[in-house]
């Protein structure tokens, strides 16, 4: 028992580090860097002690071809590296692995060009690309944000008023899954795009180093931002379930907004040749009136029919013209990205791209007829002041269901390339004189 | 400019310390006096939500290994959703004693992550014996909030959770990652690197 109190006092006494996986300090060359003669070798400097594995440093060019040199050690054991061939113009991909003084694997992946911009890590040689498991999980996301981001819409711009208690709570059912839903499916997300770029087995992926996709790539900045902005999102709607004040919703409900455009931002609307602030924000118009519509649909069906009686007829009212609004807003800008991602007619049945828009602009079209159906048929009768149809809620789901499908079919437009813009015209060999 | 582990380590130390500070003064003085300002009620269960609210940003911005970052998601969660469950109790929002539960849960969710994410034994290093003893520590003690749901008013039990807390943030304020002697405890652990 002594004993066992000296070595805990002594374990005590002697601080150290509750994280004690080696981790990079410092790169030659820094990750993302484009640099304009070619480097003799890639170093990287650690916190603490490493081993070097066999293979601990590969340098791969764009095509996979191995350009790098048997990995050392320098004598502190603190700084591997490698020499590299004298290199050409191009990116190129560092891919390496050591064993930490703890015994940990740690691993990792940078990028970097010569006289050319680097990759970020996402798109490192050996980055299989886009997976249906990232499909499904950008979906589930948009999914989520629907419910986040169109039920605190509906209920601050829909219905207002007092809620009965039933409906009160099912509404904050709803959208508090949706707040913890886009954190944790952004986070999945996130994973899912470093495995795809680290490319390593799961039990050495848990020890991968993920901060040059967090800190170099869009994407990871938009994750950084959006966990940490629907973090506060789900604090708001808790704090006003818990003190029944529905003017917290407010401020939820416009950071939502808000940080939904991180997606904008590190997607093809940011990062695609011919983007600029226009299609950012016609990216961004796009998403929000997806979800406030489909979330919006969501709640008249689930919440306010079934539990709100009394609400039915002026809900439906009020969201029928929102829902005009909604999409106008989602016609134009979709119109707008699809011109600029699909430059040709023909790239609409050549490019996989602009197959997956057809299929998105079918279903699309199939809920316009619905919606059209509600506006034109079912309103000016509930105006009149005619009886509730009673198909009606089950009419909602249905369109709330094509909805959700869309949104499928965008996440994974989404992760597919837009096919390359045509090459500028060859500039003219005879140039009339005045230009000479 | 991020700030260094250990002095993000040692902020949460001082939350936690200031939270079983709260707890072990209504442990001492009783429910019904801590009670007698209002607010009070809501101090130590507020602070537990700020601080899962305060973990995310550790979440993202400590990316240097994909298990830190799950290891701090889950604590963020975990934290939040106790908070969230107490508030909701002490307000009147919630009524269910068993809501309470969600602090058991956070109990020995963050010991497992601590558990998981430290492969080595207790006595292969420092930070190993460290991690161990942050784990276990939430593990034995997760009985308190689990017996506490059926006897709230237990001088023991809401002793034993207060100072979980206290134990909890003397492990995180023993956290320095530039100490002189940062030496392993095990040989095969190799050669003291700081």
């Amino acid at each position: 028992m002594r004993r066992l109190a000296v070595v805990v006092l002594a374990a005590l006494a002697f601080p150290a580090a509750a994280s004690a996986h080696a981790s990079v300090e410092y790169t030659t060359p820094h990750f993302g860097k484009r640099l304009q003669v070619s480097p003799k070798a890639v170093l990287l400097e650690f916190d603490q002690s490493v081993k070097a594995l066999p293979h601990a440093i590969a340098v791969f060019t764009a095509s996979g071809r191995t350009v790098s040199g048997p990995a050392r050690t320098s004598a502190d054991q603190r700084t591997v590296s490698a020499p590299v061939s004298r290199l050409g113009r191009g990116a190129y991909t560092v891919r390496w692995r050591v064993i930490s003084a703890d015994g940990h694997v740690v691993s990792g992946v940078f990028t970097f060009g010569v006289r050319h911009r680097a990759p970020p890590a996402t798109e490192a040689f050996g980055a299989s690309g886009p997976t249906t498991q990232e499909h499904v999980v950008r979906w589930l996301f948009f999914l989520a944000l629907a419910l986040l981001a169109g039920g605190l819409g509906f209920r601050l711009l829909i219905a207002p008023g007092e809620l009965p208690a039933a409906a009160e709570r099912r509404f904050y059912r709803l959208v508090g899954l949706g707040a913890v839903a886009v954190i944790q499916i952004g986070t999945l997300a996130f994973l899912l795009n470093a495995e795809d770029a680290l490319q390593l087995p799961f039990g050495t992926f848990l020890y991968g180093d993920l901060s040059p996709l967090a800190d170099g790539t869009r994407f990871g900045t938009a994750f950084i931002a959006m966990t940490l902005g629907f973090a506060l999102v789900s604090a708001f709607v808790f704090l006003a379930w818990l003190t029944d004040r529905r003017v917290l919703l407010w401020p939820a409900f416009v950071l939502a907004l808000g940080f939904a455009s991180g997606l904008s931002l590190s997607g093809h609307s940011a990062a695609d040749a011919g983007s600029s602030w226009l299609s950012e924000l016609a990216d961004w118009a796009h998403l929000c009136a997806a979800s406030l519509w489909v979330g919006g649909l969501v709640q008249l069906a689930f919440v306010v029919w079934p539990l709100a009686p009394d609400l039915r007829r002026n809900s439906f009212l009020r969201f029928s013209k929102l829902a005009t609004l909604l999409i106008c807003v989602l016609l134009s800008a979709g119109i707008y990205l699809s011109v600029l991602r699909l430059p040709r007619l023909s790239d609409l049945w050549i490019a996989s791209y602009g197959q997956v828009l057809l299929v998105k602009l079918a279903l699309v079209s199939l809920a316009l007829l619905w919606g059209a159906a509600h506006h034109f048929l079912v309103r000016p009768a509930l105006e009149r002041g005619a009886p509730l149809f009673s198909g009606l809620p089950r009419s909602l789901m249905g369109e709330s269901a094509v909805g959700m499908a869309i949104l499928l079919v965008a996440a994974v437009l989404v992760e597919s390339k837009p096919p390359p813009r045509p090459a500028a015209p060859p500039v003219a060999l005879h140039a009339p004189a005045a230009q000479r | 400019m991020q700030p260094r582990a250990e002095f993000v380590h040692w902020m949460f130390a001082t939350g936690f310390l200031l939270l079983g500070l709260c707890l072990l003064a209504e442990a001492i003085v009783g429910t019904e006096v801590w009670r007698r300002r209002a607010w009070r009620a809501y101090l130590w269960p507020g602070l537990t939500f700020a601080i899962g609210v305060l973990m995310w940003p550790v979440m993202v911005f400590f990316t240097n290994s994909a298990i830190h970052m799950l290891a701090h998601g889950s604590w963020a969660e975990v934290l939040m959703l106790a908070g969230a469950a107490e508030l909701g109790l002490v307000r009147g929002k919630l009524h269910s004693r068993y809501w309470r539960l969600t602090m058991t849960l956070a109990f020995v969710l963050s010991a497992t992550a601590l558990l998981v994410h430290e492969q080595n034994g207790w006595f292969f290093a420092r930070a190993a014996f460290l991690h161990h003893a942050l784990g276990w520590t939430l593990i034995v003690a997760a009985v308190f909030p689990l017996v506490g749901v059926f006897r709230p008013r237990s001088l023991l039990l809401n002793s034993g959770f207060a100072l979980t807390f206290v134990v909890v943030a003397f492990l995180l304020f023993c956290d320095r990652d530039v100490a002189p002697v940062f030496g392993h405890l095990s040989s095969v652990a190799g050669t003291p690197h700081r």
